[in-house]
């Protein structure tokens, strides 16, 4: 675990503030060791990887095993707070204009090259031109290296929030060698300082990473925490392995071949836990299900159409129906346990009053036209969710009708400015709710590629909370923004969030210190011989 | 027979021009957006703006479809939009593979299938005979993607005979390929075995009513010489046919089997491209796919001439 002081470390803001003040300490308790090393670890995944370029992919898939390739300055931690990865320290000027990092020393690429301020720079160079999310840039004005061991940011505004959106682990700025920077997009050599290594990657079959022996574990921290920590590589190789079919990764885990996978069907999971070979690992608070209204287009622009369709909605039957029982019932976007929970309009969740709808309904106008509910088959629980959305909207008079396509098609009629082609849109949001309360309400804020109100005029109080989310001085103030925004949200029934999905994951019972996350970690994970 | 066979290749050029065309047109009118698939649900409108541009899929469909003609002409199939890579040097590493694969459930397809239907035809009406037809009929009902799924359950699971997917190439380790490749190749192939088991019975049953066959019994030939040089050689043009069908049927089914044995083959490649709306990736995979059945069309009826003299294409 870290030192005392850096669990108060929650808000970026502090965390600088503290670095500013005194550079984080060596630990103090002895660091993790390896109770056993050596072997193969063969870990099924769910999802194919078309690229291990962490910096233009946003795919789970590339980011399970790219995580243990790459590391950024800074990330997040099991509580997602923002923490120093390949940064000592960072230093945030008092005008909140100039972030100052000092990188760790001793650190070596895969290659075998010490990491210096000048793989930072270019690191960051590659991201602002071709990352997916370069729009974490849009507010620097450059960064520079003043000696081999110090990157600093300039600003060209202050923004209170930077550090946050520099942590993340949605798309984050891996730092690589400086001779890798004119890599084109998906064509990124794996090639970072994370504890373990590309040693083969064959597309559609597997990838297999091995223990780099001159990992140098940061020694700020005892034990792995989130995507960082004191990271050690107890086995000798992961190996990736691609297994799309559920039913063929219960085989393998069953056999033996695998001894860890991503995720398990909850038809099997009761036969999974009866045996003694395997362990099962729920993953709670994997994504939200979720439906967003089509606030351009009639009658779902009228906030008492959308309020009779909130009243309608039952969350257990929905999420029962989505997860096959495999959820938690859960107000608004973030997760009991993140430290920005709220549980602001909590009132506007599960009522599930048919009279209460009704009554909406009629003071709506609302004559009996179809209300299209958007949805695809490509992942089961939005299909599901949808199912009994329609069949709980009909039971109150409303003439729901599913419109069924595949992923990209809904997402694209969704993003379609004043469509009128749905009413409700099918989602899951996953890692943005992970990534906290900011992360999240940017789906809220327009324009977003998910939330298209008339003419991309959001509501201006929505509005309001949101540039308070990102500019207010202080984490309390932000987090209080985030609440108004939530309750504002649910009231004026801009988004219904039916609750969290959690993911079964599971391993065989010699596989230690596997704890699942939002990725597969397999630093400080052993087996047992 | 060589100006016969350049003449079928010549022939085979529209073919393919209509199927790029088609395959290009049908990407762009079915809904869905690469730049949306590449920047995930996150994204601003602007940044998918961005990414499609960058893609060059904001410029009119002529424009495209003719610098992707321009760059078919230097050889250039384009690139992958999500894996970055050319669309060539990718459908080459996964090609092999379903290739291989099916090139095993052929031959299981063509031992199973001829055995069956030539022992049935020549046991017409007995208890092997309808043994036959039966076994020929589950291969027929029973789906690939369940007749897999109880294999891994038996041979894998239970038994421990068979590993529950993956693949090892076969220029790899041979032993390794015929491991992991045998349950995949049968569930593939028992489909096909059973269709063709039951044309070479009808077939065959045919050919042994002809009066040559007759002819050939009463001069007092060997029974087997009768069964494989008279009626299997005659046999064989109707069913060389159909195997033409069976290896198209192959590879298209691999699709499933390579989903469920996480076999990094064609099939699954050029479904996640669909899926994701890889443009590039699906247009220049199928055409090469295509290409590669023109030309195993092209052999076949190569083939009749050899295997039938009267067959006179020049």
């Amino acid at each position: 675990m870290k030192r005392a002081f850096l669990r108060t470390c929650a808000a970026p803001a502090l965390m600088a503030a503290s670095l500013a003040a005194a550079p984080w300490a060596p630990a103090l308790a002895a660091p993790f060791t390896c109770p056993e090393r050596g072997g193969d670890l063969v870990f099924g995944q769910e999802a194919n990887v078309n690229s291990l370029d962490q910096m233009t992919s946003s795919t789970i898939s590339t980011r399970n095993i790219a995580m243990n390739i790459y590391e950024s300055l800074v990330t997040r931690d099991e509580n997602n707070n923002v923490i120093p990865e390949l940064a000592e320290g960072v230093e945030e000027a008092p005008d909140q204009l100039t972030y100052t990092f000092k990188l760790r020393q001793g650190i070596s690429f895969h290659n075998g090259k010490p990491m210096t301020s000048a793989d930072v720079v270019a690191s960051f160079d590659r991201y602002k031109k071709i990352g997916l999310q370069r729009s974490t840039l849009d507010n620097v004005k450059g960064w520079d290296a003043p000696d081999p061991n110090t990157f600093v940011i300039h600003m060209q505004r202050a923004q209170p929030t930077f550090l946050e959106a520099l942590s993340s682990f949605s798309v984050p700025i891996v730092i690589i060698p400086a001779e890798n920077k004119d890599d084109p997009p998906q064509q990124l050599k794996p090639v970072g300082t994370g504890p373990f290594r590309m040693a083969e990657f064959v597309p559609g079959s597997h990838a297999r990473l091995v223990r780099y022996d001159s990992y140098k574990p940061n020694t700020q921290f005892e034990q792995r925490t989130g995507f960082g920590g004191y990271k050690v590589a107890c086995l000798d190789s992961v190996t990736f392995r691609i297994v799309t079919e559920a039913s063929a990764r219960v085989a393998g885990l069953e056999t033996g071949e695998l001894q860890g996978v991503e995720d398990i069907p909850t038809k099997s999971v009761e036969a999974m836990r009866k045996n003694p070979s395997v362990t099962v690992l729920p993953l709670k608070n994997w994504w939200i299900q979720i439906a967003l209204p089509n606030t351009a287009h009639a009658p779902t622009d009228n906030l008492m159409f959308r309020k009779a369709v909130q009243a309608a909605l039952g969350m257990e039957d929905i999420m029962d129906a989505a997860t096959d029982n495999n959820y938690s019932l859960n107000v608004g976007f973030q997760y009991p346990n993140q430290p920005t929970y709220t549980d602001a309009g909590k009132e506007t969740y599960n009522i599930n009053d048919p009279d209460l709808a009704q009554k909406y309904l009629k003071e709506s106008g609302y004559k009996g036209e179809p209300i299209y509910i958007l949805t695809n088959r490509d992942y089961a629980p939005m299909y599901n969710a949808a199912l009994v959305m329609q069949q709980q909207m009909q039971a109150v008079g409303i003439k729901a009708e599913l419109k069924v396509t595949d992923w990209p098609t809904s997402v694209q009629m969704s993003q379609k400015v004043n469509s009128n082609e749905w009413h409700f849109f099918h989602s899951g949001w996953g890692t943005q709710p992970a990534l906290g309360a900011l992360a999240t309400m940017q789906f809220l804020a327009s324009p977003g590629a998910n939330y298209r109100p008339r003419d991309d005029k959001g509501d201006p109080e929505v509005e309001a909370a949101w540039s308070d989310m990102n500019t207010k001085p202080t984490q309390k103030e932000r987090n209080e923004a985030f609440a108004r925004m939530q309750k504002l949200v649910l009231e004026k029934a801009l988004a219904y969030p039916f609750g969290s999905l959690t993911k079964v994951q599971a391993v065989r019972a010699k596989v230690q210190n596997f704890e699942p996350f939002r990725i597969p970690r397999f630093s400080n994970v052993w087996m047992k011989k | 027979m060589l100006s016969v066979a350049l003449r079928r290749i010549a022939s085979a050029v529209p073919v393919l021009l209509l199927v790029s065309l088609i395959t290009f047109g049908m990407m762009r009118l079915i809904p869905g957006d690469p730049a949306a698939a590449i920047a995930g649900l996150s994204a601003t409108p602007q940044q998918v703006a961005q990414i499609r541009a960058d893609l060059g899929l904001d410029e009119p469909f002529l424009v495209q479809l003719g610098r992707w003609y321009g760059g078919m002409l230097q050889g250039d199939l384009g690139r992958s939009i999500l894996m970055g890579k050319g669309v060539a040097a990718v459908t080459m590493e996964r090609l092999p593979v379903t290739l291989a694969l099916s090139a095993y459930a052929l031959v299981l397809t063509l031992v199973i299938g001829l055995l069956a239907g030539i022992v049935a035809a020549l046991r017409q009406n007995t208890v092997i005979d309808q043994f036959a037809m039966m076994f020929a009929m589950i291969g027929i009902s029973v789906p690939s993607f369940f007749l897999g799924l109880l294999m891994i359950i038996v041979f894998a699971v239970r038994l421990g005979w068979l590993p529950t997917g993956g693949y090892i190439p076969l220029t790899e380790d041979p032993w390794g390929w015929f491991v992991t490749s045998t349950m995949p190749a049968i569930s593939l192939a028992l489909l096909q075995a059973g269709l063709l088991a039951r044309i070479t019975r009808s077939t065959m049953l045919e050919v042994l009513r002809q009066d040559y066959i007759r002819t050939a019994r009463a001069k007092g030939l060997p029974a087997r010489q009768v069964v494989f040089k008279h009626a299997l050689t005659n046999a064989l043009i109707p069913i060389t046919t159909v195997v033409g069908i069976i290896i198209s049927l192959l590879l298209s089914g691999a699709v499933v089997t390579e989903a469920l044995f996480s076999i990094p083959g064609i099939g699954g490649l050029l479904t996640q491209a669909v899926l994701n709306r890889d443009y590039p990736m699906v247009q220049g995979g199928l055409l090469l796919v295509t290409a590669f059945l023109v030309l195993v069309n092209i052999g076949i009826d190569m083939l009749y001439a050899f295997l039938d003299p009267r067959v006179r294409y020049e």
